[in-house]
């Protein structure tokens, strides 16, 4: 308490003072005969008194609300020494506040990541990071914020056996209670020439004796995280310029191994998305080996990738012993005989909801089978089979499941040469059908008033999905 | 293959715009222009709350149908190129195992032609099968490099291709973007449309249900108005009612207690009336009783007093103690009484200067009066004389008349001034005397020697009648003419002579002069004075006598005989003596009192004023009238008389003009003349 008072008794006694010294010289000036002292010492002495002292009695600023309170100075002193005395826990929320404002966003991570709660802290240290931070893509928490993209930043700037994988494993305590998702978008590949500058961040495969491994290895981290969620890779390499090589844009068998392994030690995992990694049938089948019996994926994606038939079949034996909810294998080069495998695995499952084959050659056999399947499944609600080369059995077979069974929701068979008579099934399907609230239809060489119908079909099933929903939430 | 790795989100070729274009205005033609004129018709028919949402769905699903179609597009392009690639690449594989199996044909055939060269003997066969198999060699090789030819231009057509939807790719991207954007924009237009389309409709609603809140508010506060007011009314109806039951109720109450009240009082006086009587009966018992007592005291009082009185009288005789302190106490009354004459002499001096003053001032007030008079009437006269010109007479002067009244009364002041006067010094000299008596005895026995000579002849009579002159009486006189004229008057008394007869005889005298001169009324005081006039009264009746004895001779003789009492005066005169100096005295004492109090009157009175008025309206109105209209004429004659003045000053200047002018002319005329 003394020492608040004292600076406010200090100034006040200053400019009382002041005042008085004021009045005594201003006299001694009047009175003094210039005569006797030579002008200039006769009025330095005062005027420099003046200066120094009228700072604070003639500051027309002044207020007693300038003067800081002692908790306020406490707490400044606290923030300005919280590296060598973190003091956080003990304090009040509002305290807490005040502490978060001021806290230098240098300090070191060891000291911050467990004491400070998400909170005004994080947000500051985000934003001196990046430009863009859209907190609601993160859950609104600040702080998961930082550290996801972190160790993002870390993985993504990983170059084998240059950047010591310790530098990643450090960061793993403080951030593995935060980290749920990890989205990387790029791998860098092993430095061809070791003896070569650094920015050289390309790699060649010919010197086989050159790297231990050809990209980050997951295996030392995903084990760790035990709080990872979601995990997006993409195995290339951003802004490679000139230096472009096919390798880049790979996954090595290695890599797929160590990965395949990190994800089955990997518990919480509950979306795995890696696309456009030129994952083929081995790798796929590898990976989904590893998959197998893992007891939290529920979304997988394979989007953009090489899996044939065998992968493919992979999958389907993936989806009969797992909880695969959403599958996603657009893009990819699954013909009739992985179709029909999906197929088979389809009318057994009972936890499917979507599934994407959009873009492959799954043909009619292929769509006849999945249109069997949906006669026998009684989950699956979204179908995606744009792009696939099915003609009118394959729509004939699907308007049956549609006309039987009000599962699915939304179906798209676009880009698919349908022709008259599967748009004359379809309709008939869809005059029975009233679950269906997205039927897409387009360039399927389909009847344009089949099209109006089914679409009004679909509008009408939507507003009275809406009622429903809208009716649920009432009586909730 | 490989396009797909780059970039497969948008790796899709287009195949022609022709498709795409349709595809747009397919939807364009169905969504908006039907659906739009649909709507439109609808939202005249139907209520805008049902329409803006349908109308944001259905905007929201041709927006993104517009967005998708673009992926769509490309995804059949995707397929259709893959389908083609897939069509090229059978045919190249085809194509490129037939040209195994031609090569493979022609290369057996060389094989075999090598195979048949071994056999050949002769360099000239040997070099022709040479030239054979070079010959056929030539042609596998061209049939290779066309092929090689072939799929390279292929790649070059591919890698063209490929460039070319790289770009497209990158329009369509392009075109997406500006699409989504258009989207947002249209979106949040319609969005803001619709908020704004509500809250309008909220506004007017809430303002509806305000206003028909109000209006029923107001009719109810109306209608509860009314029925509290008729409910007011009808409340004060019944309170007025009841105010009046309320009043007529109390004045039946007070009509019936006052009622009770005058009987029961009625009844109380007749109670105190027998009451009373019963007091008073017990009261006459009672003074009876205390009668009763009384003449018993009294019986035995006036015993008592007689014991009492023999007793004081057997007293009376050794009291010489209070004689001294009755000494003492007369000396401090006659000083005091010394003090109130001091007193009453200087009052009389006062007033007599007051009465010279006023007299001089009258005096002076009516000179200055009359000769004011007298100017007015000069004026008068001048006016009448020259104004007029009429002779003026003089009006019948009041003045003579009052003045000759004021003289009289002042005639007939003057006695009683005289008397006061006179007054004023005998009272001057009783004052004398009695300072001499208070002198000491030698006076006392000088003036009873100055009596005692006196007594002789006429010498002495003169001296007394210096004396008298003087006023100088000596104590002896007084006592004397006041023991004669006990005797005289004595019968006038009704005293107890039997209770004089048992004093001293200088008490027997002074009890008698007490009495008798209370009984005439005449103080103490004035006790001197009648002994004088008596002494005078004598004196005159024996200058009568002696007029008489002058013409008889014997009545001075008389005179002379007389006893020394008879001295002082003939008893016989006393009678008639006192009765005259009575009626003086009362005279005398009427006007001592009322002198000042007369002058003052006397002035006051209204022939005065009628006096001072004739005075001040020496000149009646008339006459003023006169006069007013005098002046008026006067001062307009003023007036002319001063334009004539102002006249006279110009007609002066002008004369003067004229002299000069004439001088002029006249010098003007000698040089010419000259």
């Amino acid at each position: 308490m003394q020492s608040v008072a004292s600076p406010w008794k200090r100034m006040q006694y200053r400019a009382a003072h002041h005042r008085r010294t004021v009045e005594v010289i201003c006299p001694t000036i009047a009175t003094m005969p210039k005569s006797y002292y030579p002008p200039e010492s006769n009025l330095k002495a005062p005027d420099g008194m003046r200066k120094t002292r009228t700072i604070i009695a003639e500051d027309p600023h002044w207020t007693l609300a300038l003067v800081p309170r002692l908790s306020n100075l406490c707490l400044q002193s606290i923030a300005s020494n919280f590296e060598e005395n973190p003091i956080f826990e003990q304090l009040t929320p509002s305290q807490r506040r005040f502490i978060q404002e001021r806290l230098s966003p240098s300090l070191p991570l060891h000291i911050t990541a467990n004491l400070i709660s998400d909170g005004i802290y994080w947000k500051r240290c985000c934003e001196l990071r990046w430009d863009l931070c859209d907190v609601s893509l993160y859950g609104h928490s600040w702080k998961r914020m930082f550290f996801e993209r972190c160790l993002e930043n870390m993985i993504e700037l990983f170059i084998p056996d240059v950047t010591e994988p310790k530098t990643i494993l450090d960061m793993v305590p403080h951030c593995r209670n935060y980290v749920k998702r990890l989205d990387i978008c790029q791998l860098l590949t092993p430095v061809k020439e070791p003896q070569r500058a650094e920015e050289e961040e390309l790699a060649s495969e010919h010197e086989y004796e050159g790297p231990s491994v050809d990209h980050f290895d997951f295996g030392i981290l995903l084990d760790k995280l035990t709080s990872l969620e979601e995990l997006h890779l993409v195995y290339r390499v951003k802004h490679c310029g000139m230096n472009f090589e096919w390798k880049m844009f790979e996954m090595t068998d290695r890599d797929c191994e160590s990965l395949a392994k990190a994800l089955m030690s990997c518990k919480t995992l509950k979306l795995l998305r890696l696309h456009q990694s030129h994952i083929e049938d081995n790798k796929c089948r590898l990976l989904v080996k590893h998959l197998l019996d893992h007891p939290s994926l529920k979304v997988l994606d394979f989007s953009h990738n090489l899996i044939g038939d065998r992968g493919a079949r992979g999958i389907g034996k993936l989806l009969s012993r797992g909880n695969l909810e959403v599958l996603n294998l657009c893009d990819n080069v699954i013909r009739d005989h992985g179709a029909k495998a999906i197929a088979h695995a389809l009318s057994k499952n009972s936890t499917l909801l979507s599934l994407n084959l959009r873009l492959n050659r799954v043909r009619d056999e292929g769509g006849q089978a999945i249109g069997e399947a949906l006669l026998k499944n009684n989950t699956l609600c979204h179908l995606h089979l744009g792009g696939n080369e099915v003609t009118a059995p394959t729509a004939v077979a699907l308007s049956e499941a549609l006309a039987q069974k009000n599962i699915l929701k939304s179906i798209n068979l676009s880009c698919n040469n349908l022709g008259e008579a599967g748009g004359k099934a379809l309709q008939g399907a869809m005059s029975l059908n009233t679950s269906v609230t997205e039927c897409d239809l387009r360039l399927t060489e389909v009847d344009e008033q089949i099209v109006a119908f089914i679409n009004q079909v679909v509008w009408t099933n939507e507003s009275l999905e809406e009622e429903r929903r809208a009716r649920e939430k009432t009586d909730k | 293959m490989e396009e797909v790795d780059m970039d497969p989100e948008k790796a899709s070729e287009p195949e022609n715009v022709e498709v795409k274009s349709r595809v747009f205005t397919l939807e364009d033609d169905k969504d908006p222009g039907v659906e739009l004129s649909g709507e439109m018709s609808e939202k005249r028919l139907q209520e805008r709350e049902k329409i803006s949402p349908r109308r944001i769905t259905n905007l929201q699903r041709h927006l993104t149908t517009l967005v998708t179609n673009i992926q769509t597009a490309a995804d059949a392009r995707e397929s259709m190129r893959r389908k083609e690639l897939e069509e090229a690449r059978k045919m190249r594989l085809e194509l490129l195992e037939n040209d195994m199996k031609s090569s493979q044909e022609k290369f057996e055939e060389i094989t075999r032609g090598w195979s048949l060269t071994k056999e050949k003997v002769s360099a000239q066969e040997l070099q022709e099968a040479l030239n054979n198999q070079q010959l056929l060699l030539t042609s596998l090789l061209e049939d290779k490099k066309k092929v090689i030819d072939e799929l390279q231009q292929e790649l070059k057509l591919g890698d063209d291709h490929f460039v070319k939807d790289l770009k497209k790719q990158a329009e369509e991207r392009d075109l997406m973007l500006e699409r989504m954007e258009d989207q947002i924009k249209t979106l949040t237009k319609a969005y803001r449309e619709e908020l704004a389309q509500t809250q309008s409709v909220n506004q007017r609603e809430t303002k509806d249900l305000l206003t028909n809140d109000t209006s029923d508010w107001e009719q109810r506060m109306k209608k509860l108005w009314d029925t509290e007011q008729a409910r007011l009314a009808q409340r004060r109806k019944t309170v007025e009612e009841y105010e009046a039951k309320i009043h007529s109720l109390i004045f039946e109450t007070m009509d019936k207690q006052t009622a009770t009240k005058i009987e029961q009082n009625a009844k109380l006086q007749v109670l105190e009336r027998e009451h009373q009587k019963t007091l008073a009966s017990i009261i006459v018992v009672r003074l009876n009783q205390i009668k009763e007592k009384h003449e018993l005291e009294v019986l035995t009082s006036s015993r008592v007093d007689s014991l009492q009185t023999e007793k004081k009288n057997a007293v009376a005789k050794p009291n010489n103690q209070p004689r001294k302190t009755s000494q003492s106490l007369s000396k401090d009354y006659k000083q005091s009484v010394q003090q109130y004459e001091r007193l009453q002499k200087k009052l009389k001096q006062i007033v007599v200067a007051d009465a010279r003053t006023f007299e001089e001032m009258w005096a002076t007030v009516e000179a200055e009066v009359r000769q004011l008079a007298e100017r007015a009437l000069e004026i008068d006269s001048l006016i009448c004389r020259q104004h007029f010109g009429v002779a003026w007479e003089r009006p019948p002067m009041p003045l003579a008349a009052s003045s000759s009244s004021f003289h009289t009364e002042r005639q007939t002041h003057r006695p009683a001034r005289r008397a006061v006067s006179q007054l004023y010094h005998t009272e001057q000299s009783l004052q004398r005397s009695s300072q001499r008596t208070t002198m000491g005895v030698d006076a006392e026995t000088e003036s009873a020697d100055v009596d005692h000579a006196s007594m002789g002849g006429t010498a002495t009579q003169s001296e007394g009648d210096a004396e008298l002159e003087d006023g100088t009486l000596t104590l002896e006189t007084v006592t004397k003419v006041m023991e004669l004229l006990w005797e005289e008057v004595g019968f006038l008394m009704e005293d107890d002579p039997t209770l004089l007869a048992s004093l001293e005889k200088e008490e027997q005298t002074a009890i008698k002069l007490g009495s008798l001169l209370f009984s005439f009324g005449i103080e103490e005081e004035d006790l001197p004075k009648l002994a004088h006039f008596l002494l005078k009264y004598r004196q005159q009746q024996s200058e009568q006598t002696e007029r008489v004895c002058d013409e008889t001779g014997e009545s001075s003789d008389q005179a002379a005989a007389f006893d020394p009492t008879s001295d002082l005066i003939h008893p016989n005169h006393v009678l008639p003596a006192l009765k005259s100096f009575l009626n003086q005295y009362m005279k005398s004492r009427q006007n001592s009192c009322q002198s000042s109090v007369v002058h003052t009157e006397g002035r006051g009175s209204s022939e005065d004023k009628a006096y001072w008025e004739s005075l001040g309206n020496v000149i009646p109105d008339s006459k003023v009238q006169l006069w007013e209209e005098a002046e008026k004429t006067l001062t307009q004659y003023i007036v002319i008389l001063t334009d004539i003045c102002a006249l006279d000053t110009e007609t002066d200047s002008l004369r003067q003009q004229n002299a000069e002018l004439r001088m002029l002319l006249q010098q003007s005329l000698n040089p010419q003349v000259s």
